[in-house]
Parts: C-alpha cells; structure tokens; sequence
C-alpha cells in the first residue's frame, strides 16, 4: 500500500480552500437544522414574563434536573453498549457465522424496519408482551410464576433498556454491516495460515481494525437512546423522569410552565452530546493510532 | 492491485467474504446468536398480531386487520411517505456521501464538528425544529411555506437533517473500509476530477453502507409524526396516530400491517440496490 | 462509460423532477371535502384586509360574513380530536352547511403547543397556520397579553356567562365538563362510587391517571378533584396530593398513562377524565368492553376550555364564521351531543332550546364546582412542583 500520507499524486493541495468542500453541509445544516435550533439557545434565556435572565441554567443543577440528566446518559450508555455488543454479534452472525444466505437479508431489511419501530407502537408491544396482562406475564402465570407479584415491572429503568433494545439492536447490525463487510479475505487467509485460531484472528486482528467503526457506531446508538422520547413517554407515561421527558414537560405541557427552563435543559443536552463526543474522539484516536 | 478494495462482487457479498469454512463453533454460536435474537424480535410482535386477529369481539378474525386495510387513507398516506423516503435518500446520500468522503480525505481535523452536527438531531426536540422551520421560512423574505407542495419539499429537507446521523455513520464506516486515499490517488492518476472519483469510485464502493443508510432513512420518514403534525402534511405517522387515540382494535392491527408493508418496501429498496448494473470495473488492473 | 453517465443523468433527472412534483403539485387534502388549491394565498395574507371587525353586526351582517369565508375558502383548526366533545359532528355539520375545507392540524397538540404554533406562524398563510385554538382556561390571559389573539364577540355574546369569557372579546368559554371515573365494567366488579371507594384493596393496579400530573391539566384537576372531597378546597390541594401518595403506595395507582384504548383494553381499568371523554369512549369502545361512567358522589371538579382566534389568521372571516357556528344554539347542541356541557347551557336550557332526550343523557353533576384562573394557575403550580416529592412513585433503575 502506498503512503497514507501522500494525497492527490502531483498537485499540491490548496491547503487554506480544503474547507470549502464541507461548504454544501454547512449551508444545509445550517438551513434546516441550526437555524431553527437557534431558538433553543436565544429561549433558554428568556423567562416566562419576557426579558432575559440566567435563571434557567441556574435551575440545571437542580436536583430534578440532574437526576433526569442522569438517567438518560446512563440508559442512554447501557442501551448503547449492550446494544452495541449483541448488534455486533447479530450483524457477524449473518455475515460471518455460516448461516444460510437468505438470513442475511432478511436480518438487514428486518432491522431496517425494527430500527425505527419506536414510540407508541413498540411500548404498545411490550405491555401486549410483559404487561401486566401480556402474552409472556400470562405464560408465566400458567405455570405458576406471578412476575409483578415478584417485584418484576416493565415499567421501569430496565424494563425501559429492554424495550429500547429493540431500536438499537437492528441500528447496530445496519451501520456495523458495511465495515464487517470490509473485513479483507487475505487478512484471514493470513491469519489463518499463521495458524491463528478463527478466535485469535478476531481478537488480534479483525476487532482492532474495526474498532473505529464499532465506536462510531456505539455513539450513534448512544445519541440515539439520548435523544428518545415517545417510546419512554408511551412506556412510562413519564414518571420515569428522562431529560427528554422534562423537556417535553416544560415546553409542550397543557399546563404553562417554565419554557426557558425547558430550553435550558435542551442545551444541557447539546452540552451533554458534546462532552460525549469529545470522549469518543480521544477513544477514537487512540484506535486509530493502533492501527499504524 | 484493484481500483476497487471492498468486495465487489454483484451477488450477495457474504458470498464472497466468507471464510471458506466457518469452524462448527463458530456456527453453532452463530445459531445461538440468531436463534435469541428472534426470540426476542418476535415475542412482542407475535404479542401484538395476537392483539390484532382478537381485536374485535374476542374472537379469532380478521375484522380488525380488513377495517384498516379498507380505508383508503392507509394506502394513500403510506405511499405519500413512501415518496416523501425517497427523495430524503435521495437529499441525503446527495448531501453526506460527498461530505463525509472530504472529511475523511482532506479535512479529518473537522471531523468532530462534523460529527457533533451531525449528532445534533438527536437533541434538538422535534417540536422545536418544527416551529423553529415554520418560523424561519414565515416570514419574508424567505416566506415560502405557502402550499402543501412547498411545505412538503420543506418537510423532505428536515427529514434528510434528521437522517444525518445514520446515514453519516454508516457512510463513515463504509469509507474506512475501503481504502479511501489510495482509490482517490490511484483514480487521479488516472486523470479523473473530483466529481468523477465521488461518482464513479467511491459511490459505488460504498455499495453496502449507502444501503444501510437508506433504509434506516426509509424508516424514519415513514413514520415520523411530529413535523408532519405541525406542518400540516397527510402522511403515515399522522395517519396512524389519529387512528390509535381512539380504537383498540386498529392499532394492534396497523402496527402488523405497516410492520409487514415497510418491511416489504424494505426488500423492494433492497433488491434494487443489489440489482443495479455494476459501474466499475470488475478485472484487477 | 455512457450507461453509466446515463444511469446517473436519470437519477438526477427523477430527484429534480420528484422534488418539482411535490413543490407544485401537493397531494389531495384527503381528510377534507374535494380539495381545491390549498393555497390560502388569495386572501390578504395578514388580518389587515376583511379582518379587523370584532362583531359579526360590525362586518355587514351574517350573509357578509359568510360570503367572505367562503371566498376565503379553508379553516385551520388545531388540537382538535373528533371525538373531544363531538367535534367530528361539529366539524362534518360545519362544512357541509358552509361549503369550506376543513384543515385540522395536530389533533393532540397540547395548549402549549397550540399557541406556539401562532407564534410561528406569524405572516404565513400555509396550511400549517392555524386560525382557531381551543385552549385550556389558564392560557387565555397569557395568550391575550402576548398579543396572540384577536378579539371577536358572537351575536349570542350575551348570552355567555362573565366569568367565562373576556370582556374584551379576545377569548372566551366554549364547554366544561366534570371529572368523572371511567370504568371497565368487564374487568372491575366493583365499579368505584366515589373518592374513598379508590382506595379499596380489590383496585390494586387498577388506577391510572388520563395524564402526567406534572404537565397534563386533566390529570392536575383530578388531583384537586379528590382533594375536595378529603377536606381540601380550590385553594388547597395539599388533600389531593395525600390522597393520591395514599392511592399510589397501597399499589392501586400505576404509573402509566391511561387513556380510550387502554381502558377499553383492560390494562388500565378505571381512570379520571372528563365526563365528555369518559363517556365518548364508552360510546365508541361498547363492542369491545363494558364502560361505566361515573360522576363521584362528592369532589365534584368542573373544567372550562377557552376558544380564540389567531392574531395572525390566515382565513380570519372563516374563523369568525367558525365561531358564530360554534355559539349559535346549533353548534351548542353538537357539542352536548359529544357529553359536553355547552357555555350557554343555562341558557339553552330556559329557551328550551335543547332537547329532552339529550338532557337525560348528560351526567348528573350537580354541585360541581368551577376553579377561577388564580385558582388554577395556585393549583398547577401546587401540583406540578410538589406531586414527586409527596407522591413520586419510584421508577429508579
């Protein structure tokens, strides 16, 4: 392979114009995406009788606040990692695990579907399935085992993480596809020649190559999770008290409440996306890095 | 040494990359793995289709399933959003493809603000784009949300927005996949612009991730609720929504059948894009 | 090299053309009567032209006003479900005696985000304006102060109660109904009478609110409903807060949203509502399970909803129409129809202008009680900071 580092054969590269080719994103982002979000920022300044005050962000180290911080990055960060974890091993399944052919279009259009199936409908198919009255409770109760007797409940943290598995698995399998697919044939015919085990060929070769994607992906479902709100609402009905929620709460409530405190929470997030990003990027490098 | 490094074969490219023989163990933990993973998937869907053949007086029947399918706003609304997918794919692919490629080439310091927009849908409430949209094109002079027709066009671009994250990471991923700088380096050795190498090379490699994109996107314009509300367009998720405030029976029934009828638009979507006559050049050079 | 140039020259030719078809030619507004041109554009697009009369009397008559709703040709509503109150009858009556197009936006939209909708929507005139609003008694000041509304006052102005409107003609009352509870008879034997009934241990699980009572005002009245009736007042609902900790720690209350389907369903088999609500579902579910309605014996709660038009109507003749229909004894009727008590029900009542059998359907809710706005602005205040700290169920991970 030639030197990663020469671009472009002869020509030097304009260096200083080199941003102008991100000008069509920006431009688009910016119609469509930050112009309208820019409310989020002037609002979060505004108190509810008009004029500007620095009360809301004042209110974000509530304790209300930060707990709902809190619980959206932790489930945000479970929902993300085991998704991630059992996405990754769905998608080599299909790909790599010998299974029949067709199973790997299927699981693809599958989690093409399943990959949005959120909101109502999903919280809808998990009380038909481990509600109170659901198929699974139901089952259960035939043989004897009454789960909300036993302190079981779907309408919690955790019942919450299984429902939004069933967004994050297939987005996993779909955006990790492309870079398992890349995997090149010669480095296992190499490894394998090498006499490395099909196990030792993942761990020392094909994880680390594929760490960069697998961590962009991880953030994805990440941001992914972080930014849910019908399927907790729907589940929950909001007493699980996510950021999302809260906001949801401040600015569309049928109740007139603090807006600003609301958009100062968004901002939160935004903050919160950043920080998150940042983590992922240092991550990110150090991947990078092992790869040479 | 090929121009094109991702497998390209035009059958299914498991095909191609498998290893000739995926050892018994891998198999069998391969089972496992998809074995639990339709258990999981299924339960709460089989649940839900139990719901709906009962819906209706407790019996076995397909009542409620022929009250939805007979309205003719199911199929009209589901192909207006049907149409609404493909030309967000469409913005979308046209807008990230060639963006994330010259992060990856020649601006990779940019990468995290790229990124971060990129992320920004997930925190931005969807209520607040909308009226923040609504706001923005209101007044002159860019006061264009006159019709349905232009505020749909609108509609579509937010969707192609809301797409970004998925569509960028798996462009992404795709990209670091193929040897990106030595195609670019190799394709202008050739003689080739920029638009031809993002046309003819990089499009075309990225085959699988640009998939992969497209139906995440599919999915979510389909059934996106929120701007479509406040905009004012008849579209699935609207539609839906109306019809589950209200009847128990329908519901149970519309989740199974717009479940099997994006799945299916799924298939279609993905057919055609293994279909397509291959571009590049299939012989080592 | 050609076909391929072709392949992508296609492409490109079906994006621009799909993007100019979707531009022009918009698809039929379906939930409508035949839809002409959904552009509103030929009315004046701000209030300024036909706009700023402020009585019917005042813009030359009924017949002038008609006239000019229909040479406007559409009206926007938002937030309004067809089965709150009736208003599919409502909404199908309307358009069938005047000719327009009926344009409803978001049916679940909460107060909240129908006023925001006007603010955006300044100086647009798209189908996403909306004209009318239909909000919950404690916004209408806000909105009027904000300069959202414009003021307008039916020819039967007078026959609306003072309390319920303002005396400017900026907003005013349409119906109340009363917190009633909303059984599944199928699932629950015992169907509740009154507030302390809801404690009995044969309801564990049973109990759900229609609303989070941190955002959702049925939810918060419900709240100072069952604090009437266990010695609290329309200024204290500290009695409220206790009953439903009491409520929520016997078990009998979950935590979930209840609402038509999931009652009807069985998941969440009794639940607070309105009565119009409570018995809208009963109506429309009775194939599916066997609702019973019932007004408490005491805590007795009644809630006024509040119409406007826009500041920024693009169809401001429409909307006016739309209200002169609404206020005349027909619209009135339509909405008893849908179990709401009209505003000018006393009113209706002494011109005998209602029909018996539609007076014996309604609930007997005698003795309700009707919060002012301080009190309901005192109470959402009381409720939506204190309900986690004295109720908080606990949904940790």
């Amino acid at each position: 392979m030639t030197s990663i580092s020469e671009v472009g054969g002869n020509r030097p590269p304009p260096r200083s114009w080199n941003w102008v080719g991100i000008v069509p994103f920006l431009v688009f982002s910016t119609a469509f995406l930050l112009g309208p979000a820019a409310i989020l920022l002037v609002r979060s300044f505004q108190a509810n009788e008009g004029g500007w005050t620095l009360l809301n962000y004042q209110q974000l180290t509530d304790p209300q606040v930060l707990e709902a911080y809190g619980l959206s990055v932790r489930i945000s960060l479970v929902t993300a990692i085991i998704g991630g974890v059992f996405g990754f091993l769905m998608a080599w399944a299909v790909i790599y695990g010998g299974l029949p052919r067709p199973f790997r279009s299927l699981l693809t259009t599958f989690s093409g579907v399943a990959s949005n199936f959120a909101g109502v409908p999903l919280a809808a198919a998990f009380i038909f399935t481990l509600g109170r009255i659901g198929l699974i409770t139901a089952l259960f109760g035939f043989f004897g085992v009454e789960l909300y007797q036993s302190g079981f409940s779907l309408y919690n943290f955790w019942g919450l993480s299984v429902v939004y598995m069933f967004f994050q698995f297939p987005l996993m399998v779909l955006t990790i596809t492309p870079a398992l697919e890349g995997l090149k044939k010669e480095w296992k015919e190499a490894s394998e020649n090498l006499g490395a085990t099909s196990w030792q060929y993942w761990r020392h070769v094909a994880l680390p190559v594929l760490l960069p994607s697998i961590l962009g992906t991880i953030i994805l479902l990440f941001g992914n999770a972080f930014g849910a709100h019908a399927t907790a609402y729907a589940l929950t009905g909001g007493t699980l008290r996510l950021a999302t929620i809260l906001i949801g709460a401040q600015i569309s409530g049928d109740v007139l409440q603090n807006q600003g405190l609301g958009y100062a929470v968004a901002m939160g997030m935004v903050v919160i996306m950043g920080v998150s990003i940042g983590i992922y990027t240092i991550l990110q490098r150090r991947a990078e890095r092992w790869l040479g | 040494m090929t121009v094109t490094a991702a497998p390209t074969a035009v059958e299914t490219p498991a095909a191609v990359v498998t290893p000739a023989k995926a050892g018994t163990g891998s198999k069998v933990m391969a089972w496992l793995i998809l074995l639990a993973g339709i258990a999981y998937f299924l339960t709460p869907l089989i649940a839900t289709g139990e719901r709906a053949f009962r819906a209706i007086g407790g019996t076995f029947s397909f009542e409620a399933f022929r009250r939805v399918v007979s309205d003719p706003e199911f199929l009209r609304t589901f192909g207006e959003s049907a149409i609404n997918a493909v030309l967000t794919i469409f913005v979308s692919l046209l807008v990230i493809v060639p963006t994330a490629y010259w992060v990856t080439l020649r601006v990779p310091k940019l990468r995290s603000v790229i990124e971060f927009i990129t992320l920004l849908p997930f925190v931005i409430p969807a209520v607040v784009l909308v009226f923040g949209l609504i706001r923005m094109y209101s007044r002159p002079p860019l006061a264009i949300l006159s019709t349905y027709g232009s505020t749909r066009v609108m509609l579509i671009c937010a969707y192609a927005a809301l797409s970004f994250p998925y569509m960028y990471r798996s462009v992404d991923n795709g990209l670091r996949a193929i040897n990106v700088r030595t195609l670019t380096e190799a394709a202008q050795s050739l003689g080739a612009k920029w638009p031809t190498i993002i046309r003819r090379v990089i499009f075309p490699n990225l085959r699988v991730a640009l998939l992969s994109g497209a139906l995440l996107t599919f999915a979510i314009v389909i059934g996106e609720l929120t701007i479509a509300l406040y905009m004012g367009q008849h579209t699935f998720g609207p539609y839906m929504s109306n019809l589950v405030r209200n009847f128990v029976a329908e519901p149970a029934a519309l989740t199974v059948l717009s479940f099997a009828m994006t799945w299916a638009a799924m298939g279609i979507i993905s057919y055609l894009a293994r279909r397509q006559p291959s571009s590049k050049p299939k012989k080592a050079v | 090299m050609s076909k391929e140039a072709h392949l992508k020259r296609k492409l490109i030719l079906l994006l621009v053309f799909g993007l100019l078809v979707t531009a022009c030619g918009g698809t039929a507004a379906t939930t409508t009567a035949p839809a002409t041109a959904t552009t509103a554009g030929e009315a004046p697009a701000t209030t300024a032209g036909g706009g700023t009369e402020t009585t019917a009397a005042g813009a030359g008559g009924m017949e002038d006003l008609i006239a000019a709703a229909q040479a406007e040709g559409t009206l926007t509503t938002i937030a309004l479900p067809r089965d709150w109150c009736n208003y599919g009858g409502v909404i199908d009556t309307f358009t069938e005696k005047y000719g327009l197009t009926y344009n409803g936006l978001a049916p679940d939209a909460g107060s909240a985000d129908e006023l925001e909708a006007i603010r955006a929507n300044q100086g647009s005139t798209g189908p996403q304006a909306p004209d009318v609003v239909d909000i919950g008694l404690g916004f209408a000041e806000p909105a009027k102060e904000e300069g959202l509304l414009q003021p307008y006052m039916v020819s039967t102005w007078d026959s609306i109660p003072e309390d319920a409107k303002d005396p400017e003609g900026f907003w005013y009352g349409d119906y109340y109904g009363v917190l009633a509870f909303e059984v599944n008879a199928d699932v629950v034997e015992n169907v509740p009478q009154d507030w302390a009934d809801l404690l009995n241990p044969e309801y564990n699980g049973a109990i759900a609110l229609a609303g989070d009572p941190r955002v959702s005002a049925q939810a918060i009245a419900a709240v100072t409903a069952a604090g009437l009736a266990n010695g609290g007042s329309l200024d204290d609902v500290a009695p409220g807060l206790e009953f439903f900790a009491q409520l929520a720690e016997a078990g009998n209350l979950v935590p979930v949203i209840a609402e038509s389907g999931t009652v009807a369903s069985g998941e969440t088999p009794i639940t607070i509502r309105w009565t119009y609500n409570a018995l809208a579902n009963r109506d429309a579910n009775a194939d599916i399970a066997n609702i019973e309605v019932v007004v408490p014996a005491s805590g007795r709660y009644a809630g006024v909803y509040v119409q406007g038009i826009s500041a920024y109507a693009p169809q401001p003749n429409a909307a006016k129409l739309w209200m002169e229909f609404l206020y005349s004894d027909e619209g009135q009727n339509l909405w008893l129809d849908g179990y709401c008590h009209p505003i000018r029900y006393e009113d209706l009542v002494a011109n005998n202008a209602v029909p018996q059998e539609k007076l014996d359907r309604l609930p007997d809710v005698e003795g309700a009680v009707f919060p002012t706005l301080e009190q309901i602005e005192a109470a959402s205040e009381a409720i939506t900071t204190q309900w986690d700290s004295v109720v908080g169920v606990n949904v940790g991970g």
